[in-house]
């Protein structure tokens, strides 16, 4: 490859910055070749970048930015007012009340984010590309579910993250409520990370199917609100014991559910999850298994000959 | 590069037999592939762009083998990918994104590191006529700068094989002009051998050395193209002066001469025909501008292929 010729102006006294001269002419490439690990990861920052609009025209950047702000603005604004009027402010916002919330915008997140990552990939017919270099179609699945994951990990960790933050430093003792609950960083982190993948796989498992983003979109949210509408009616209407494992349909239920157990917060009994009074495990089974099928379905659907 | 033979076939098939449904794309392919630009040919159809998915690990075949550059694309695949570049036939592109984004970032997905993939990008574009476009957003390049920037992807981590899937597909004449002396550039002056599917006859005529040509997913002939098109040409003769002069002279000598246009055409006997040829023209005193053996074009080779082969039987013209 053209060895860079490079000219550093920096050390002038003016402080110019760094510029480079390159010889245009073509050579052979004798540098190191990464491998397949390398052209995974590279695959997970384009496609974070590309679902989160970056170097594309401002209106792909409109719903992460909103999303972002809803997620953020909650949190800052109640800590903020604690900082100024004391912690009774705000008192309802827990961990288990941001879930409830922040599950609702990871639907979102997900319904537009996901066809981001692999519908133009499909409709632009890019992926013999990908599949003629380095990396297998598992790769290619891998890296998009890790690069969503990613991305639904901002939404789901880090607001969590800034209220324990916020909680921390608005303490009196601010040392002393670190250690006294170190452990939920832990809990935020188990919470955050199952829903961002929970969420993450079955965005892309719809995405997989179609290669228009708009449909893609709808029927995530469509299929999530009727799921759990179905599930919701289904679970008031038989009174039966089993009748409990409808809740297990209902994402957001879900989300209830797992959160709940991590952090060891009742729910409001006027949730479904509440009704159901199911152990905890059932949720992280029902998110492990709902990975783990979507992954392998999309795997199934990406082994289709291009 | 390592792991790659240098030695034997740079492509080997062994019965390769791929079918979708009922339609049988190949079928028995077994062929061996030297090192060389190689024109992959047939009509529209023939088995071209099933054979090098098959080669690329894209489609797996029914049944049958193949190395590519000595390893075998079903045991190997990942290892003979970073070794080889693609361009396939359809478009390929993501309108979204610039020509230097995209194309380092293939640069990267091969293994390459983030900054070395952007220079070689960058390197790769220019080589391949794409300059300060490369900033632009694809969605507003012509069928010609696409095809550009897909050879671009095709090469940026510098393979040592690249495989061209009808590159010149719905370019215009000075466009197709211009990818073809692309290729050949690749071939000559960077040295990645390529493998140039096309059902253009003369593309391949222009690029390549060695051709394979395929007809309904059988081999049809194989070899190298100077062998393929040389012989049983008549001799050209081109000379200033009186041309029906000259021919009644090579008459008079027992010759076999009639005229084309300008050109002498001479049944060749052996070579002792250019000697009588030079000695006319001596003696007429008629300056002799040109004396060549007349060659078939691939077309020519290729009707006489297709008349000639009712049955779908394969034709190894030359083996090396």
């Amino acid at each position: 490859m053209s060895t860079p010729i490079e000219q550093n102006l920096s050390g002038g006294a003016l402080g110019q910055p760094e510029a480079e001269i390159y010889d245009r002419g073509y050579r052979h490439y004798d540098g190191p070749r990464e491998g397949r690990r390398h052209a995974i990861q590279a695959l997970i920052v384009y496609s974070i970048k590309r679902g989160l609009g970056i170097k594309k025209r401002w209106t792909a950047k409109i719903i992460p930015i909103l999303i972002y702000a809803f997620a953020f603005f909650p949190v800052l604004i109640i800590i903020g007012i604690r900082a100024f009027v004391g912690n009774a402010a705000g008192g309802g916002l827990n961990y288990l009340t941001l879930y409830s919330a922040i599950s609702v915008i990871m639907v979102v997140f997900a319904a537009a984010t996901a066809p981001e990552m692999l519908c133009d990939d499909r409709r632009q017919r890019v992926l013999p590309l990908y599949f003629s270099r380095t990396i297998s179609r598992g790769d290619y699945l891998l890296a998009k579910i890790g690069g969503l994951g990613i991305l639904m990990g901002t939404v789901a960790l880090l607001p969590a993250f800034i209220l324990f933050l916020g909680s921390t430093f608005l303490a009196k003792s601010p040392v002393s409520y670190f250690f006294n609950h170190i452990a939920d960083l832990l809990r935020i982190t188990a919470a955050g990370t199952l829903l961002a993948f929970l969420f993450a796989s079955i965005g892309l498992l719809i995405a997989g199917f179609t290669e228009r983003k708009s449909i893609a979109a709808a029927v995530y949210i469509g299929a999530v609100l009727l799921v759990a509408g179905f599930a919701g009616a289904l679970f008031n209407a038989i009174n039966a014991g089993w009748h409990r494992y409808f809740v297990l349909a209902d994402l957001i239920s879900v989300s209830d559910g797992l959160t709940s157990w991590i952090f060891g917060i009742p729910l409001d009994q006027g949730r479904m999850a509440a009704k159901a009074n199911l152990n905890g495990a059932w949720y992280l089974l029902t998110v492990a298994v709902v990975v783990v099928a979507c992954a392998a379905v999309m795997y199934r659907q990406y082994l289709r000959e291009e | 590069m390592t792991g790659i033979s240098t030695s034997g076939w740079m492509v080997e098939t062994t019965n390769l037999r791929k079918s979708y449904g009922k339609v049988v794309a190949l079928e028995g392919l077994s062929v061996q592939i030297p090192r060389a630009a190689v024109g992959l040919l047939g009509a529209n159809g023939a088995g071209k762009s099933t054979l090098i998915k098959l080669l690329l690990g894209l489609q797996s075949p029914v049944s049958g083998d193949a190395s590519v550059l000595g390893f075998n694309v079903r045991s190997d695949p990942l290892r003979m990918r970073e070794h080889v570049g693609y361009m396939p036939e359809s478009d390929s592109l993501p309108l979204d994104v610039t020509a230097a984004d995209f194309v380092g970032h293939m640069a990267e997905i091969s293994g390459l590191p983030s900054r070395a993939a952007r220079l070689r990008a960058a390197e790769t574009l220019y080589q391949c006529g794409v300059d300060e476009e490369r900033y632009r957003l694809m969605r507003e390049f012509s069928t010609g700068m696409k095809q550009r920037v897909k050879l671009a992807q095709a090469i940026v981590h510098d393979p040592d094989l690249v495989f061209l899937d009808e590159p010149t597909n719905g370019m215009d004449p000075a466009g197709r002009d211009d990818m073809l002396r692309l290729i050949s550039r690749i071939h000559n002056d960077l040295g990645i051998t390529v493998i140039l599917s096309s059902h253009l006859l003369e593309d391949v005529e222009l690029v390549c050395d060695y051709v394979v040509m395929l007809e309904n997913g059988r081999l049809a002939m194989t070899g190298p193209l100077t062998s393929l098109v040389q012989g049983e040409g008549d001799v050209v003769v081109q000379v200033d002066g009186d041309v029906d002069r000259f021919i009644q002279g090579l008459r008079a000598k027992g010759l076999e001469a009639r005229r084309r246009d300008r050109d002498i055409l001479l049944a060749y006997r052996d070579d002792s025909v250019f000697d009588v040829v030079r000695d006319l023209s001596i003696d007429l005193n008629v300056l002799l501008r040109g004396l060549r053996r007349d060659t078939r074009t691939l077309e020519d080779v290729y009707l006489q292929r297709m008349s000639e082969q009712p049955e779908n039987e394969a034709a190894d013209v030359h083996a090396d």
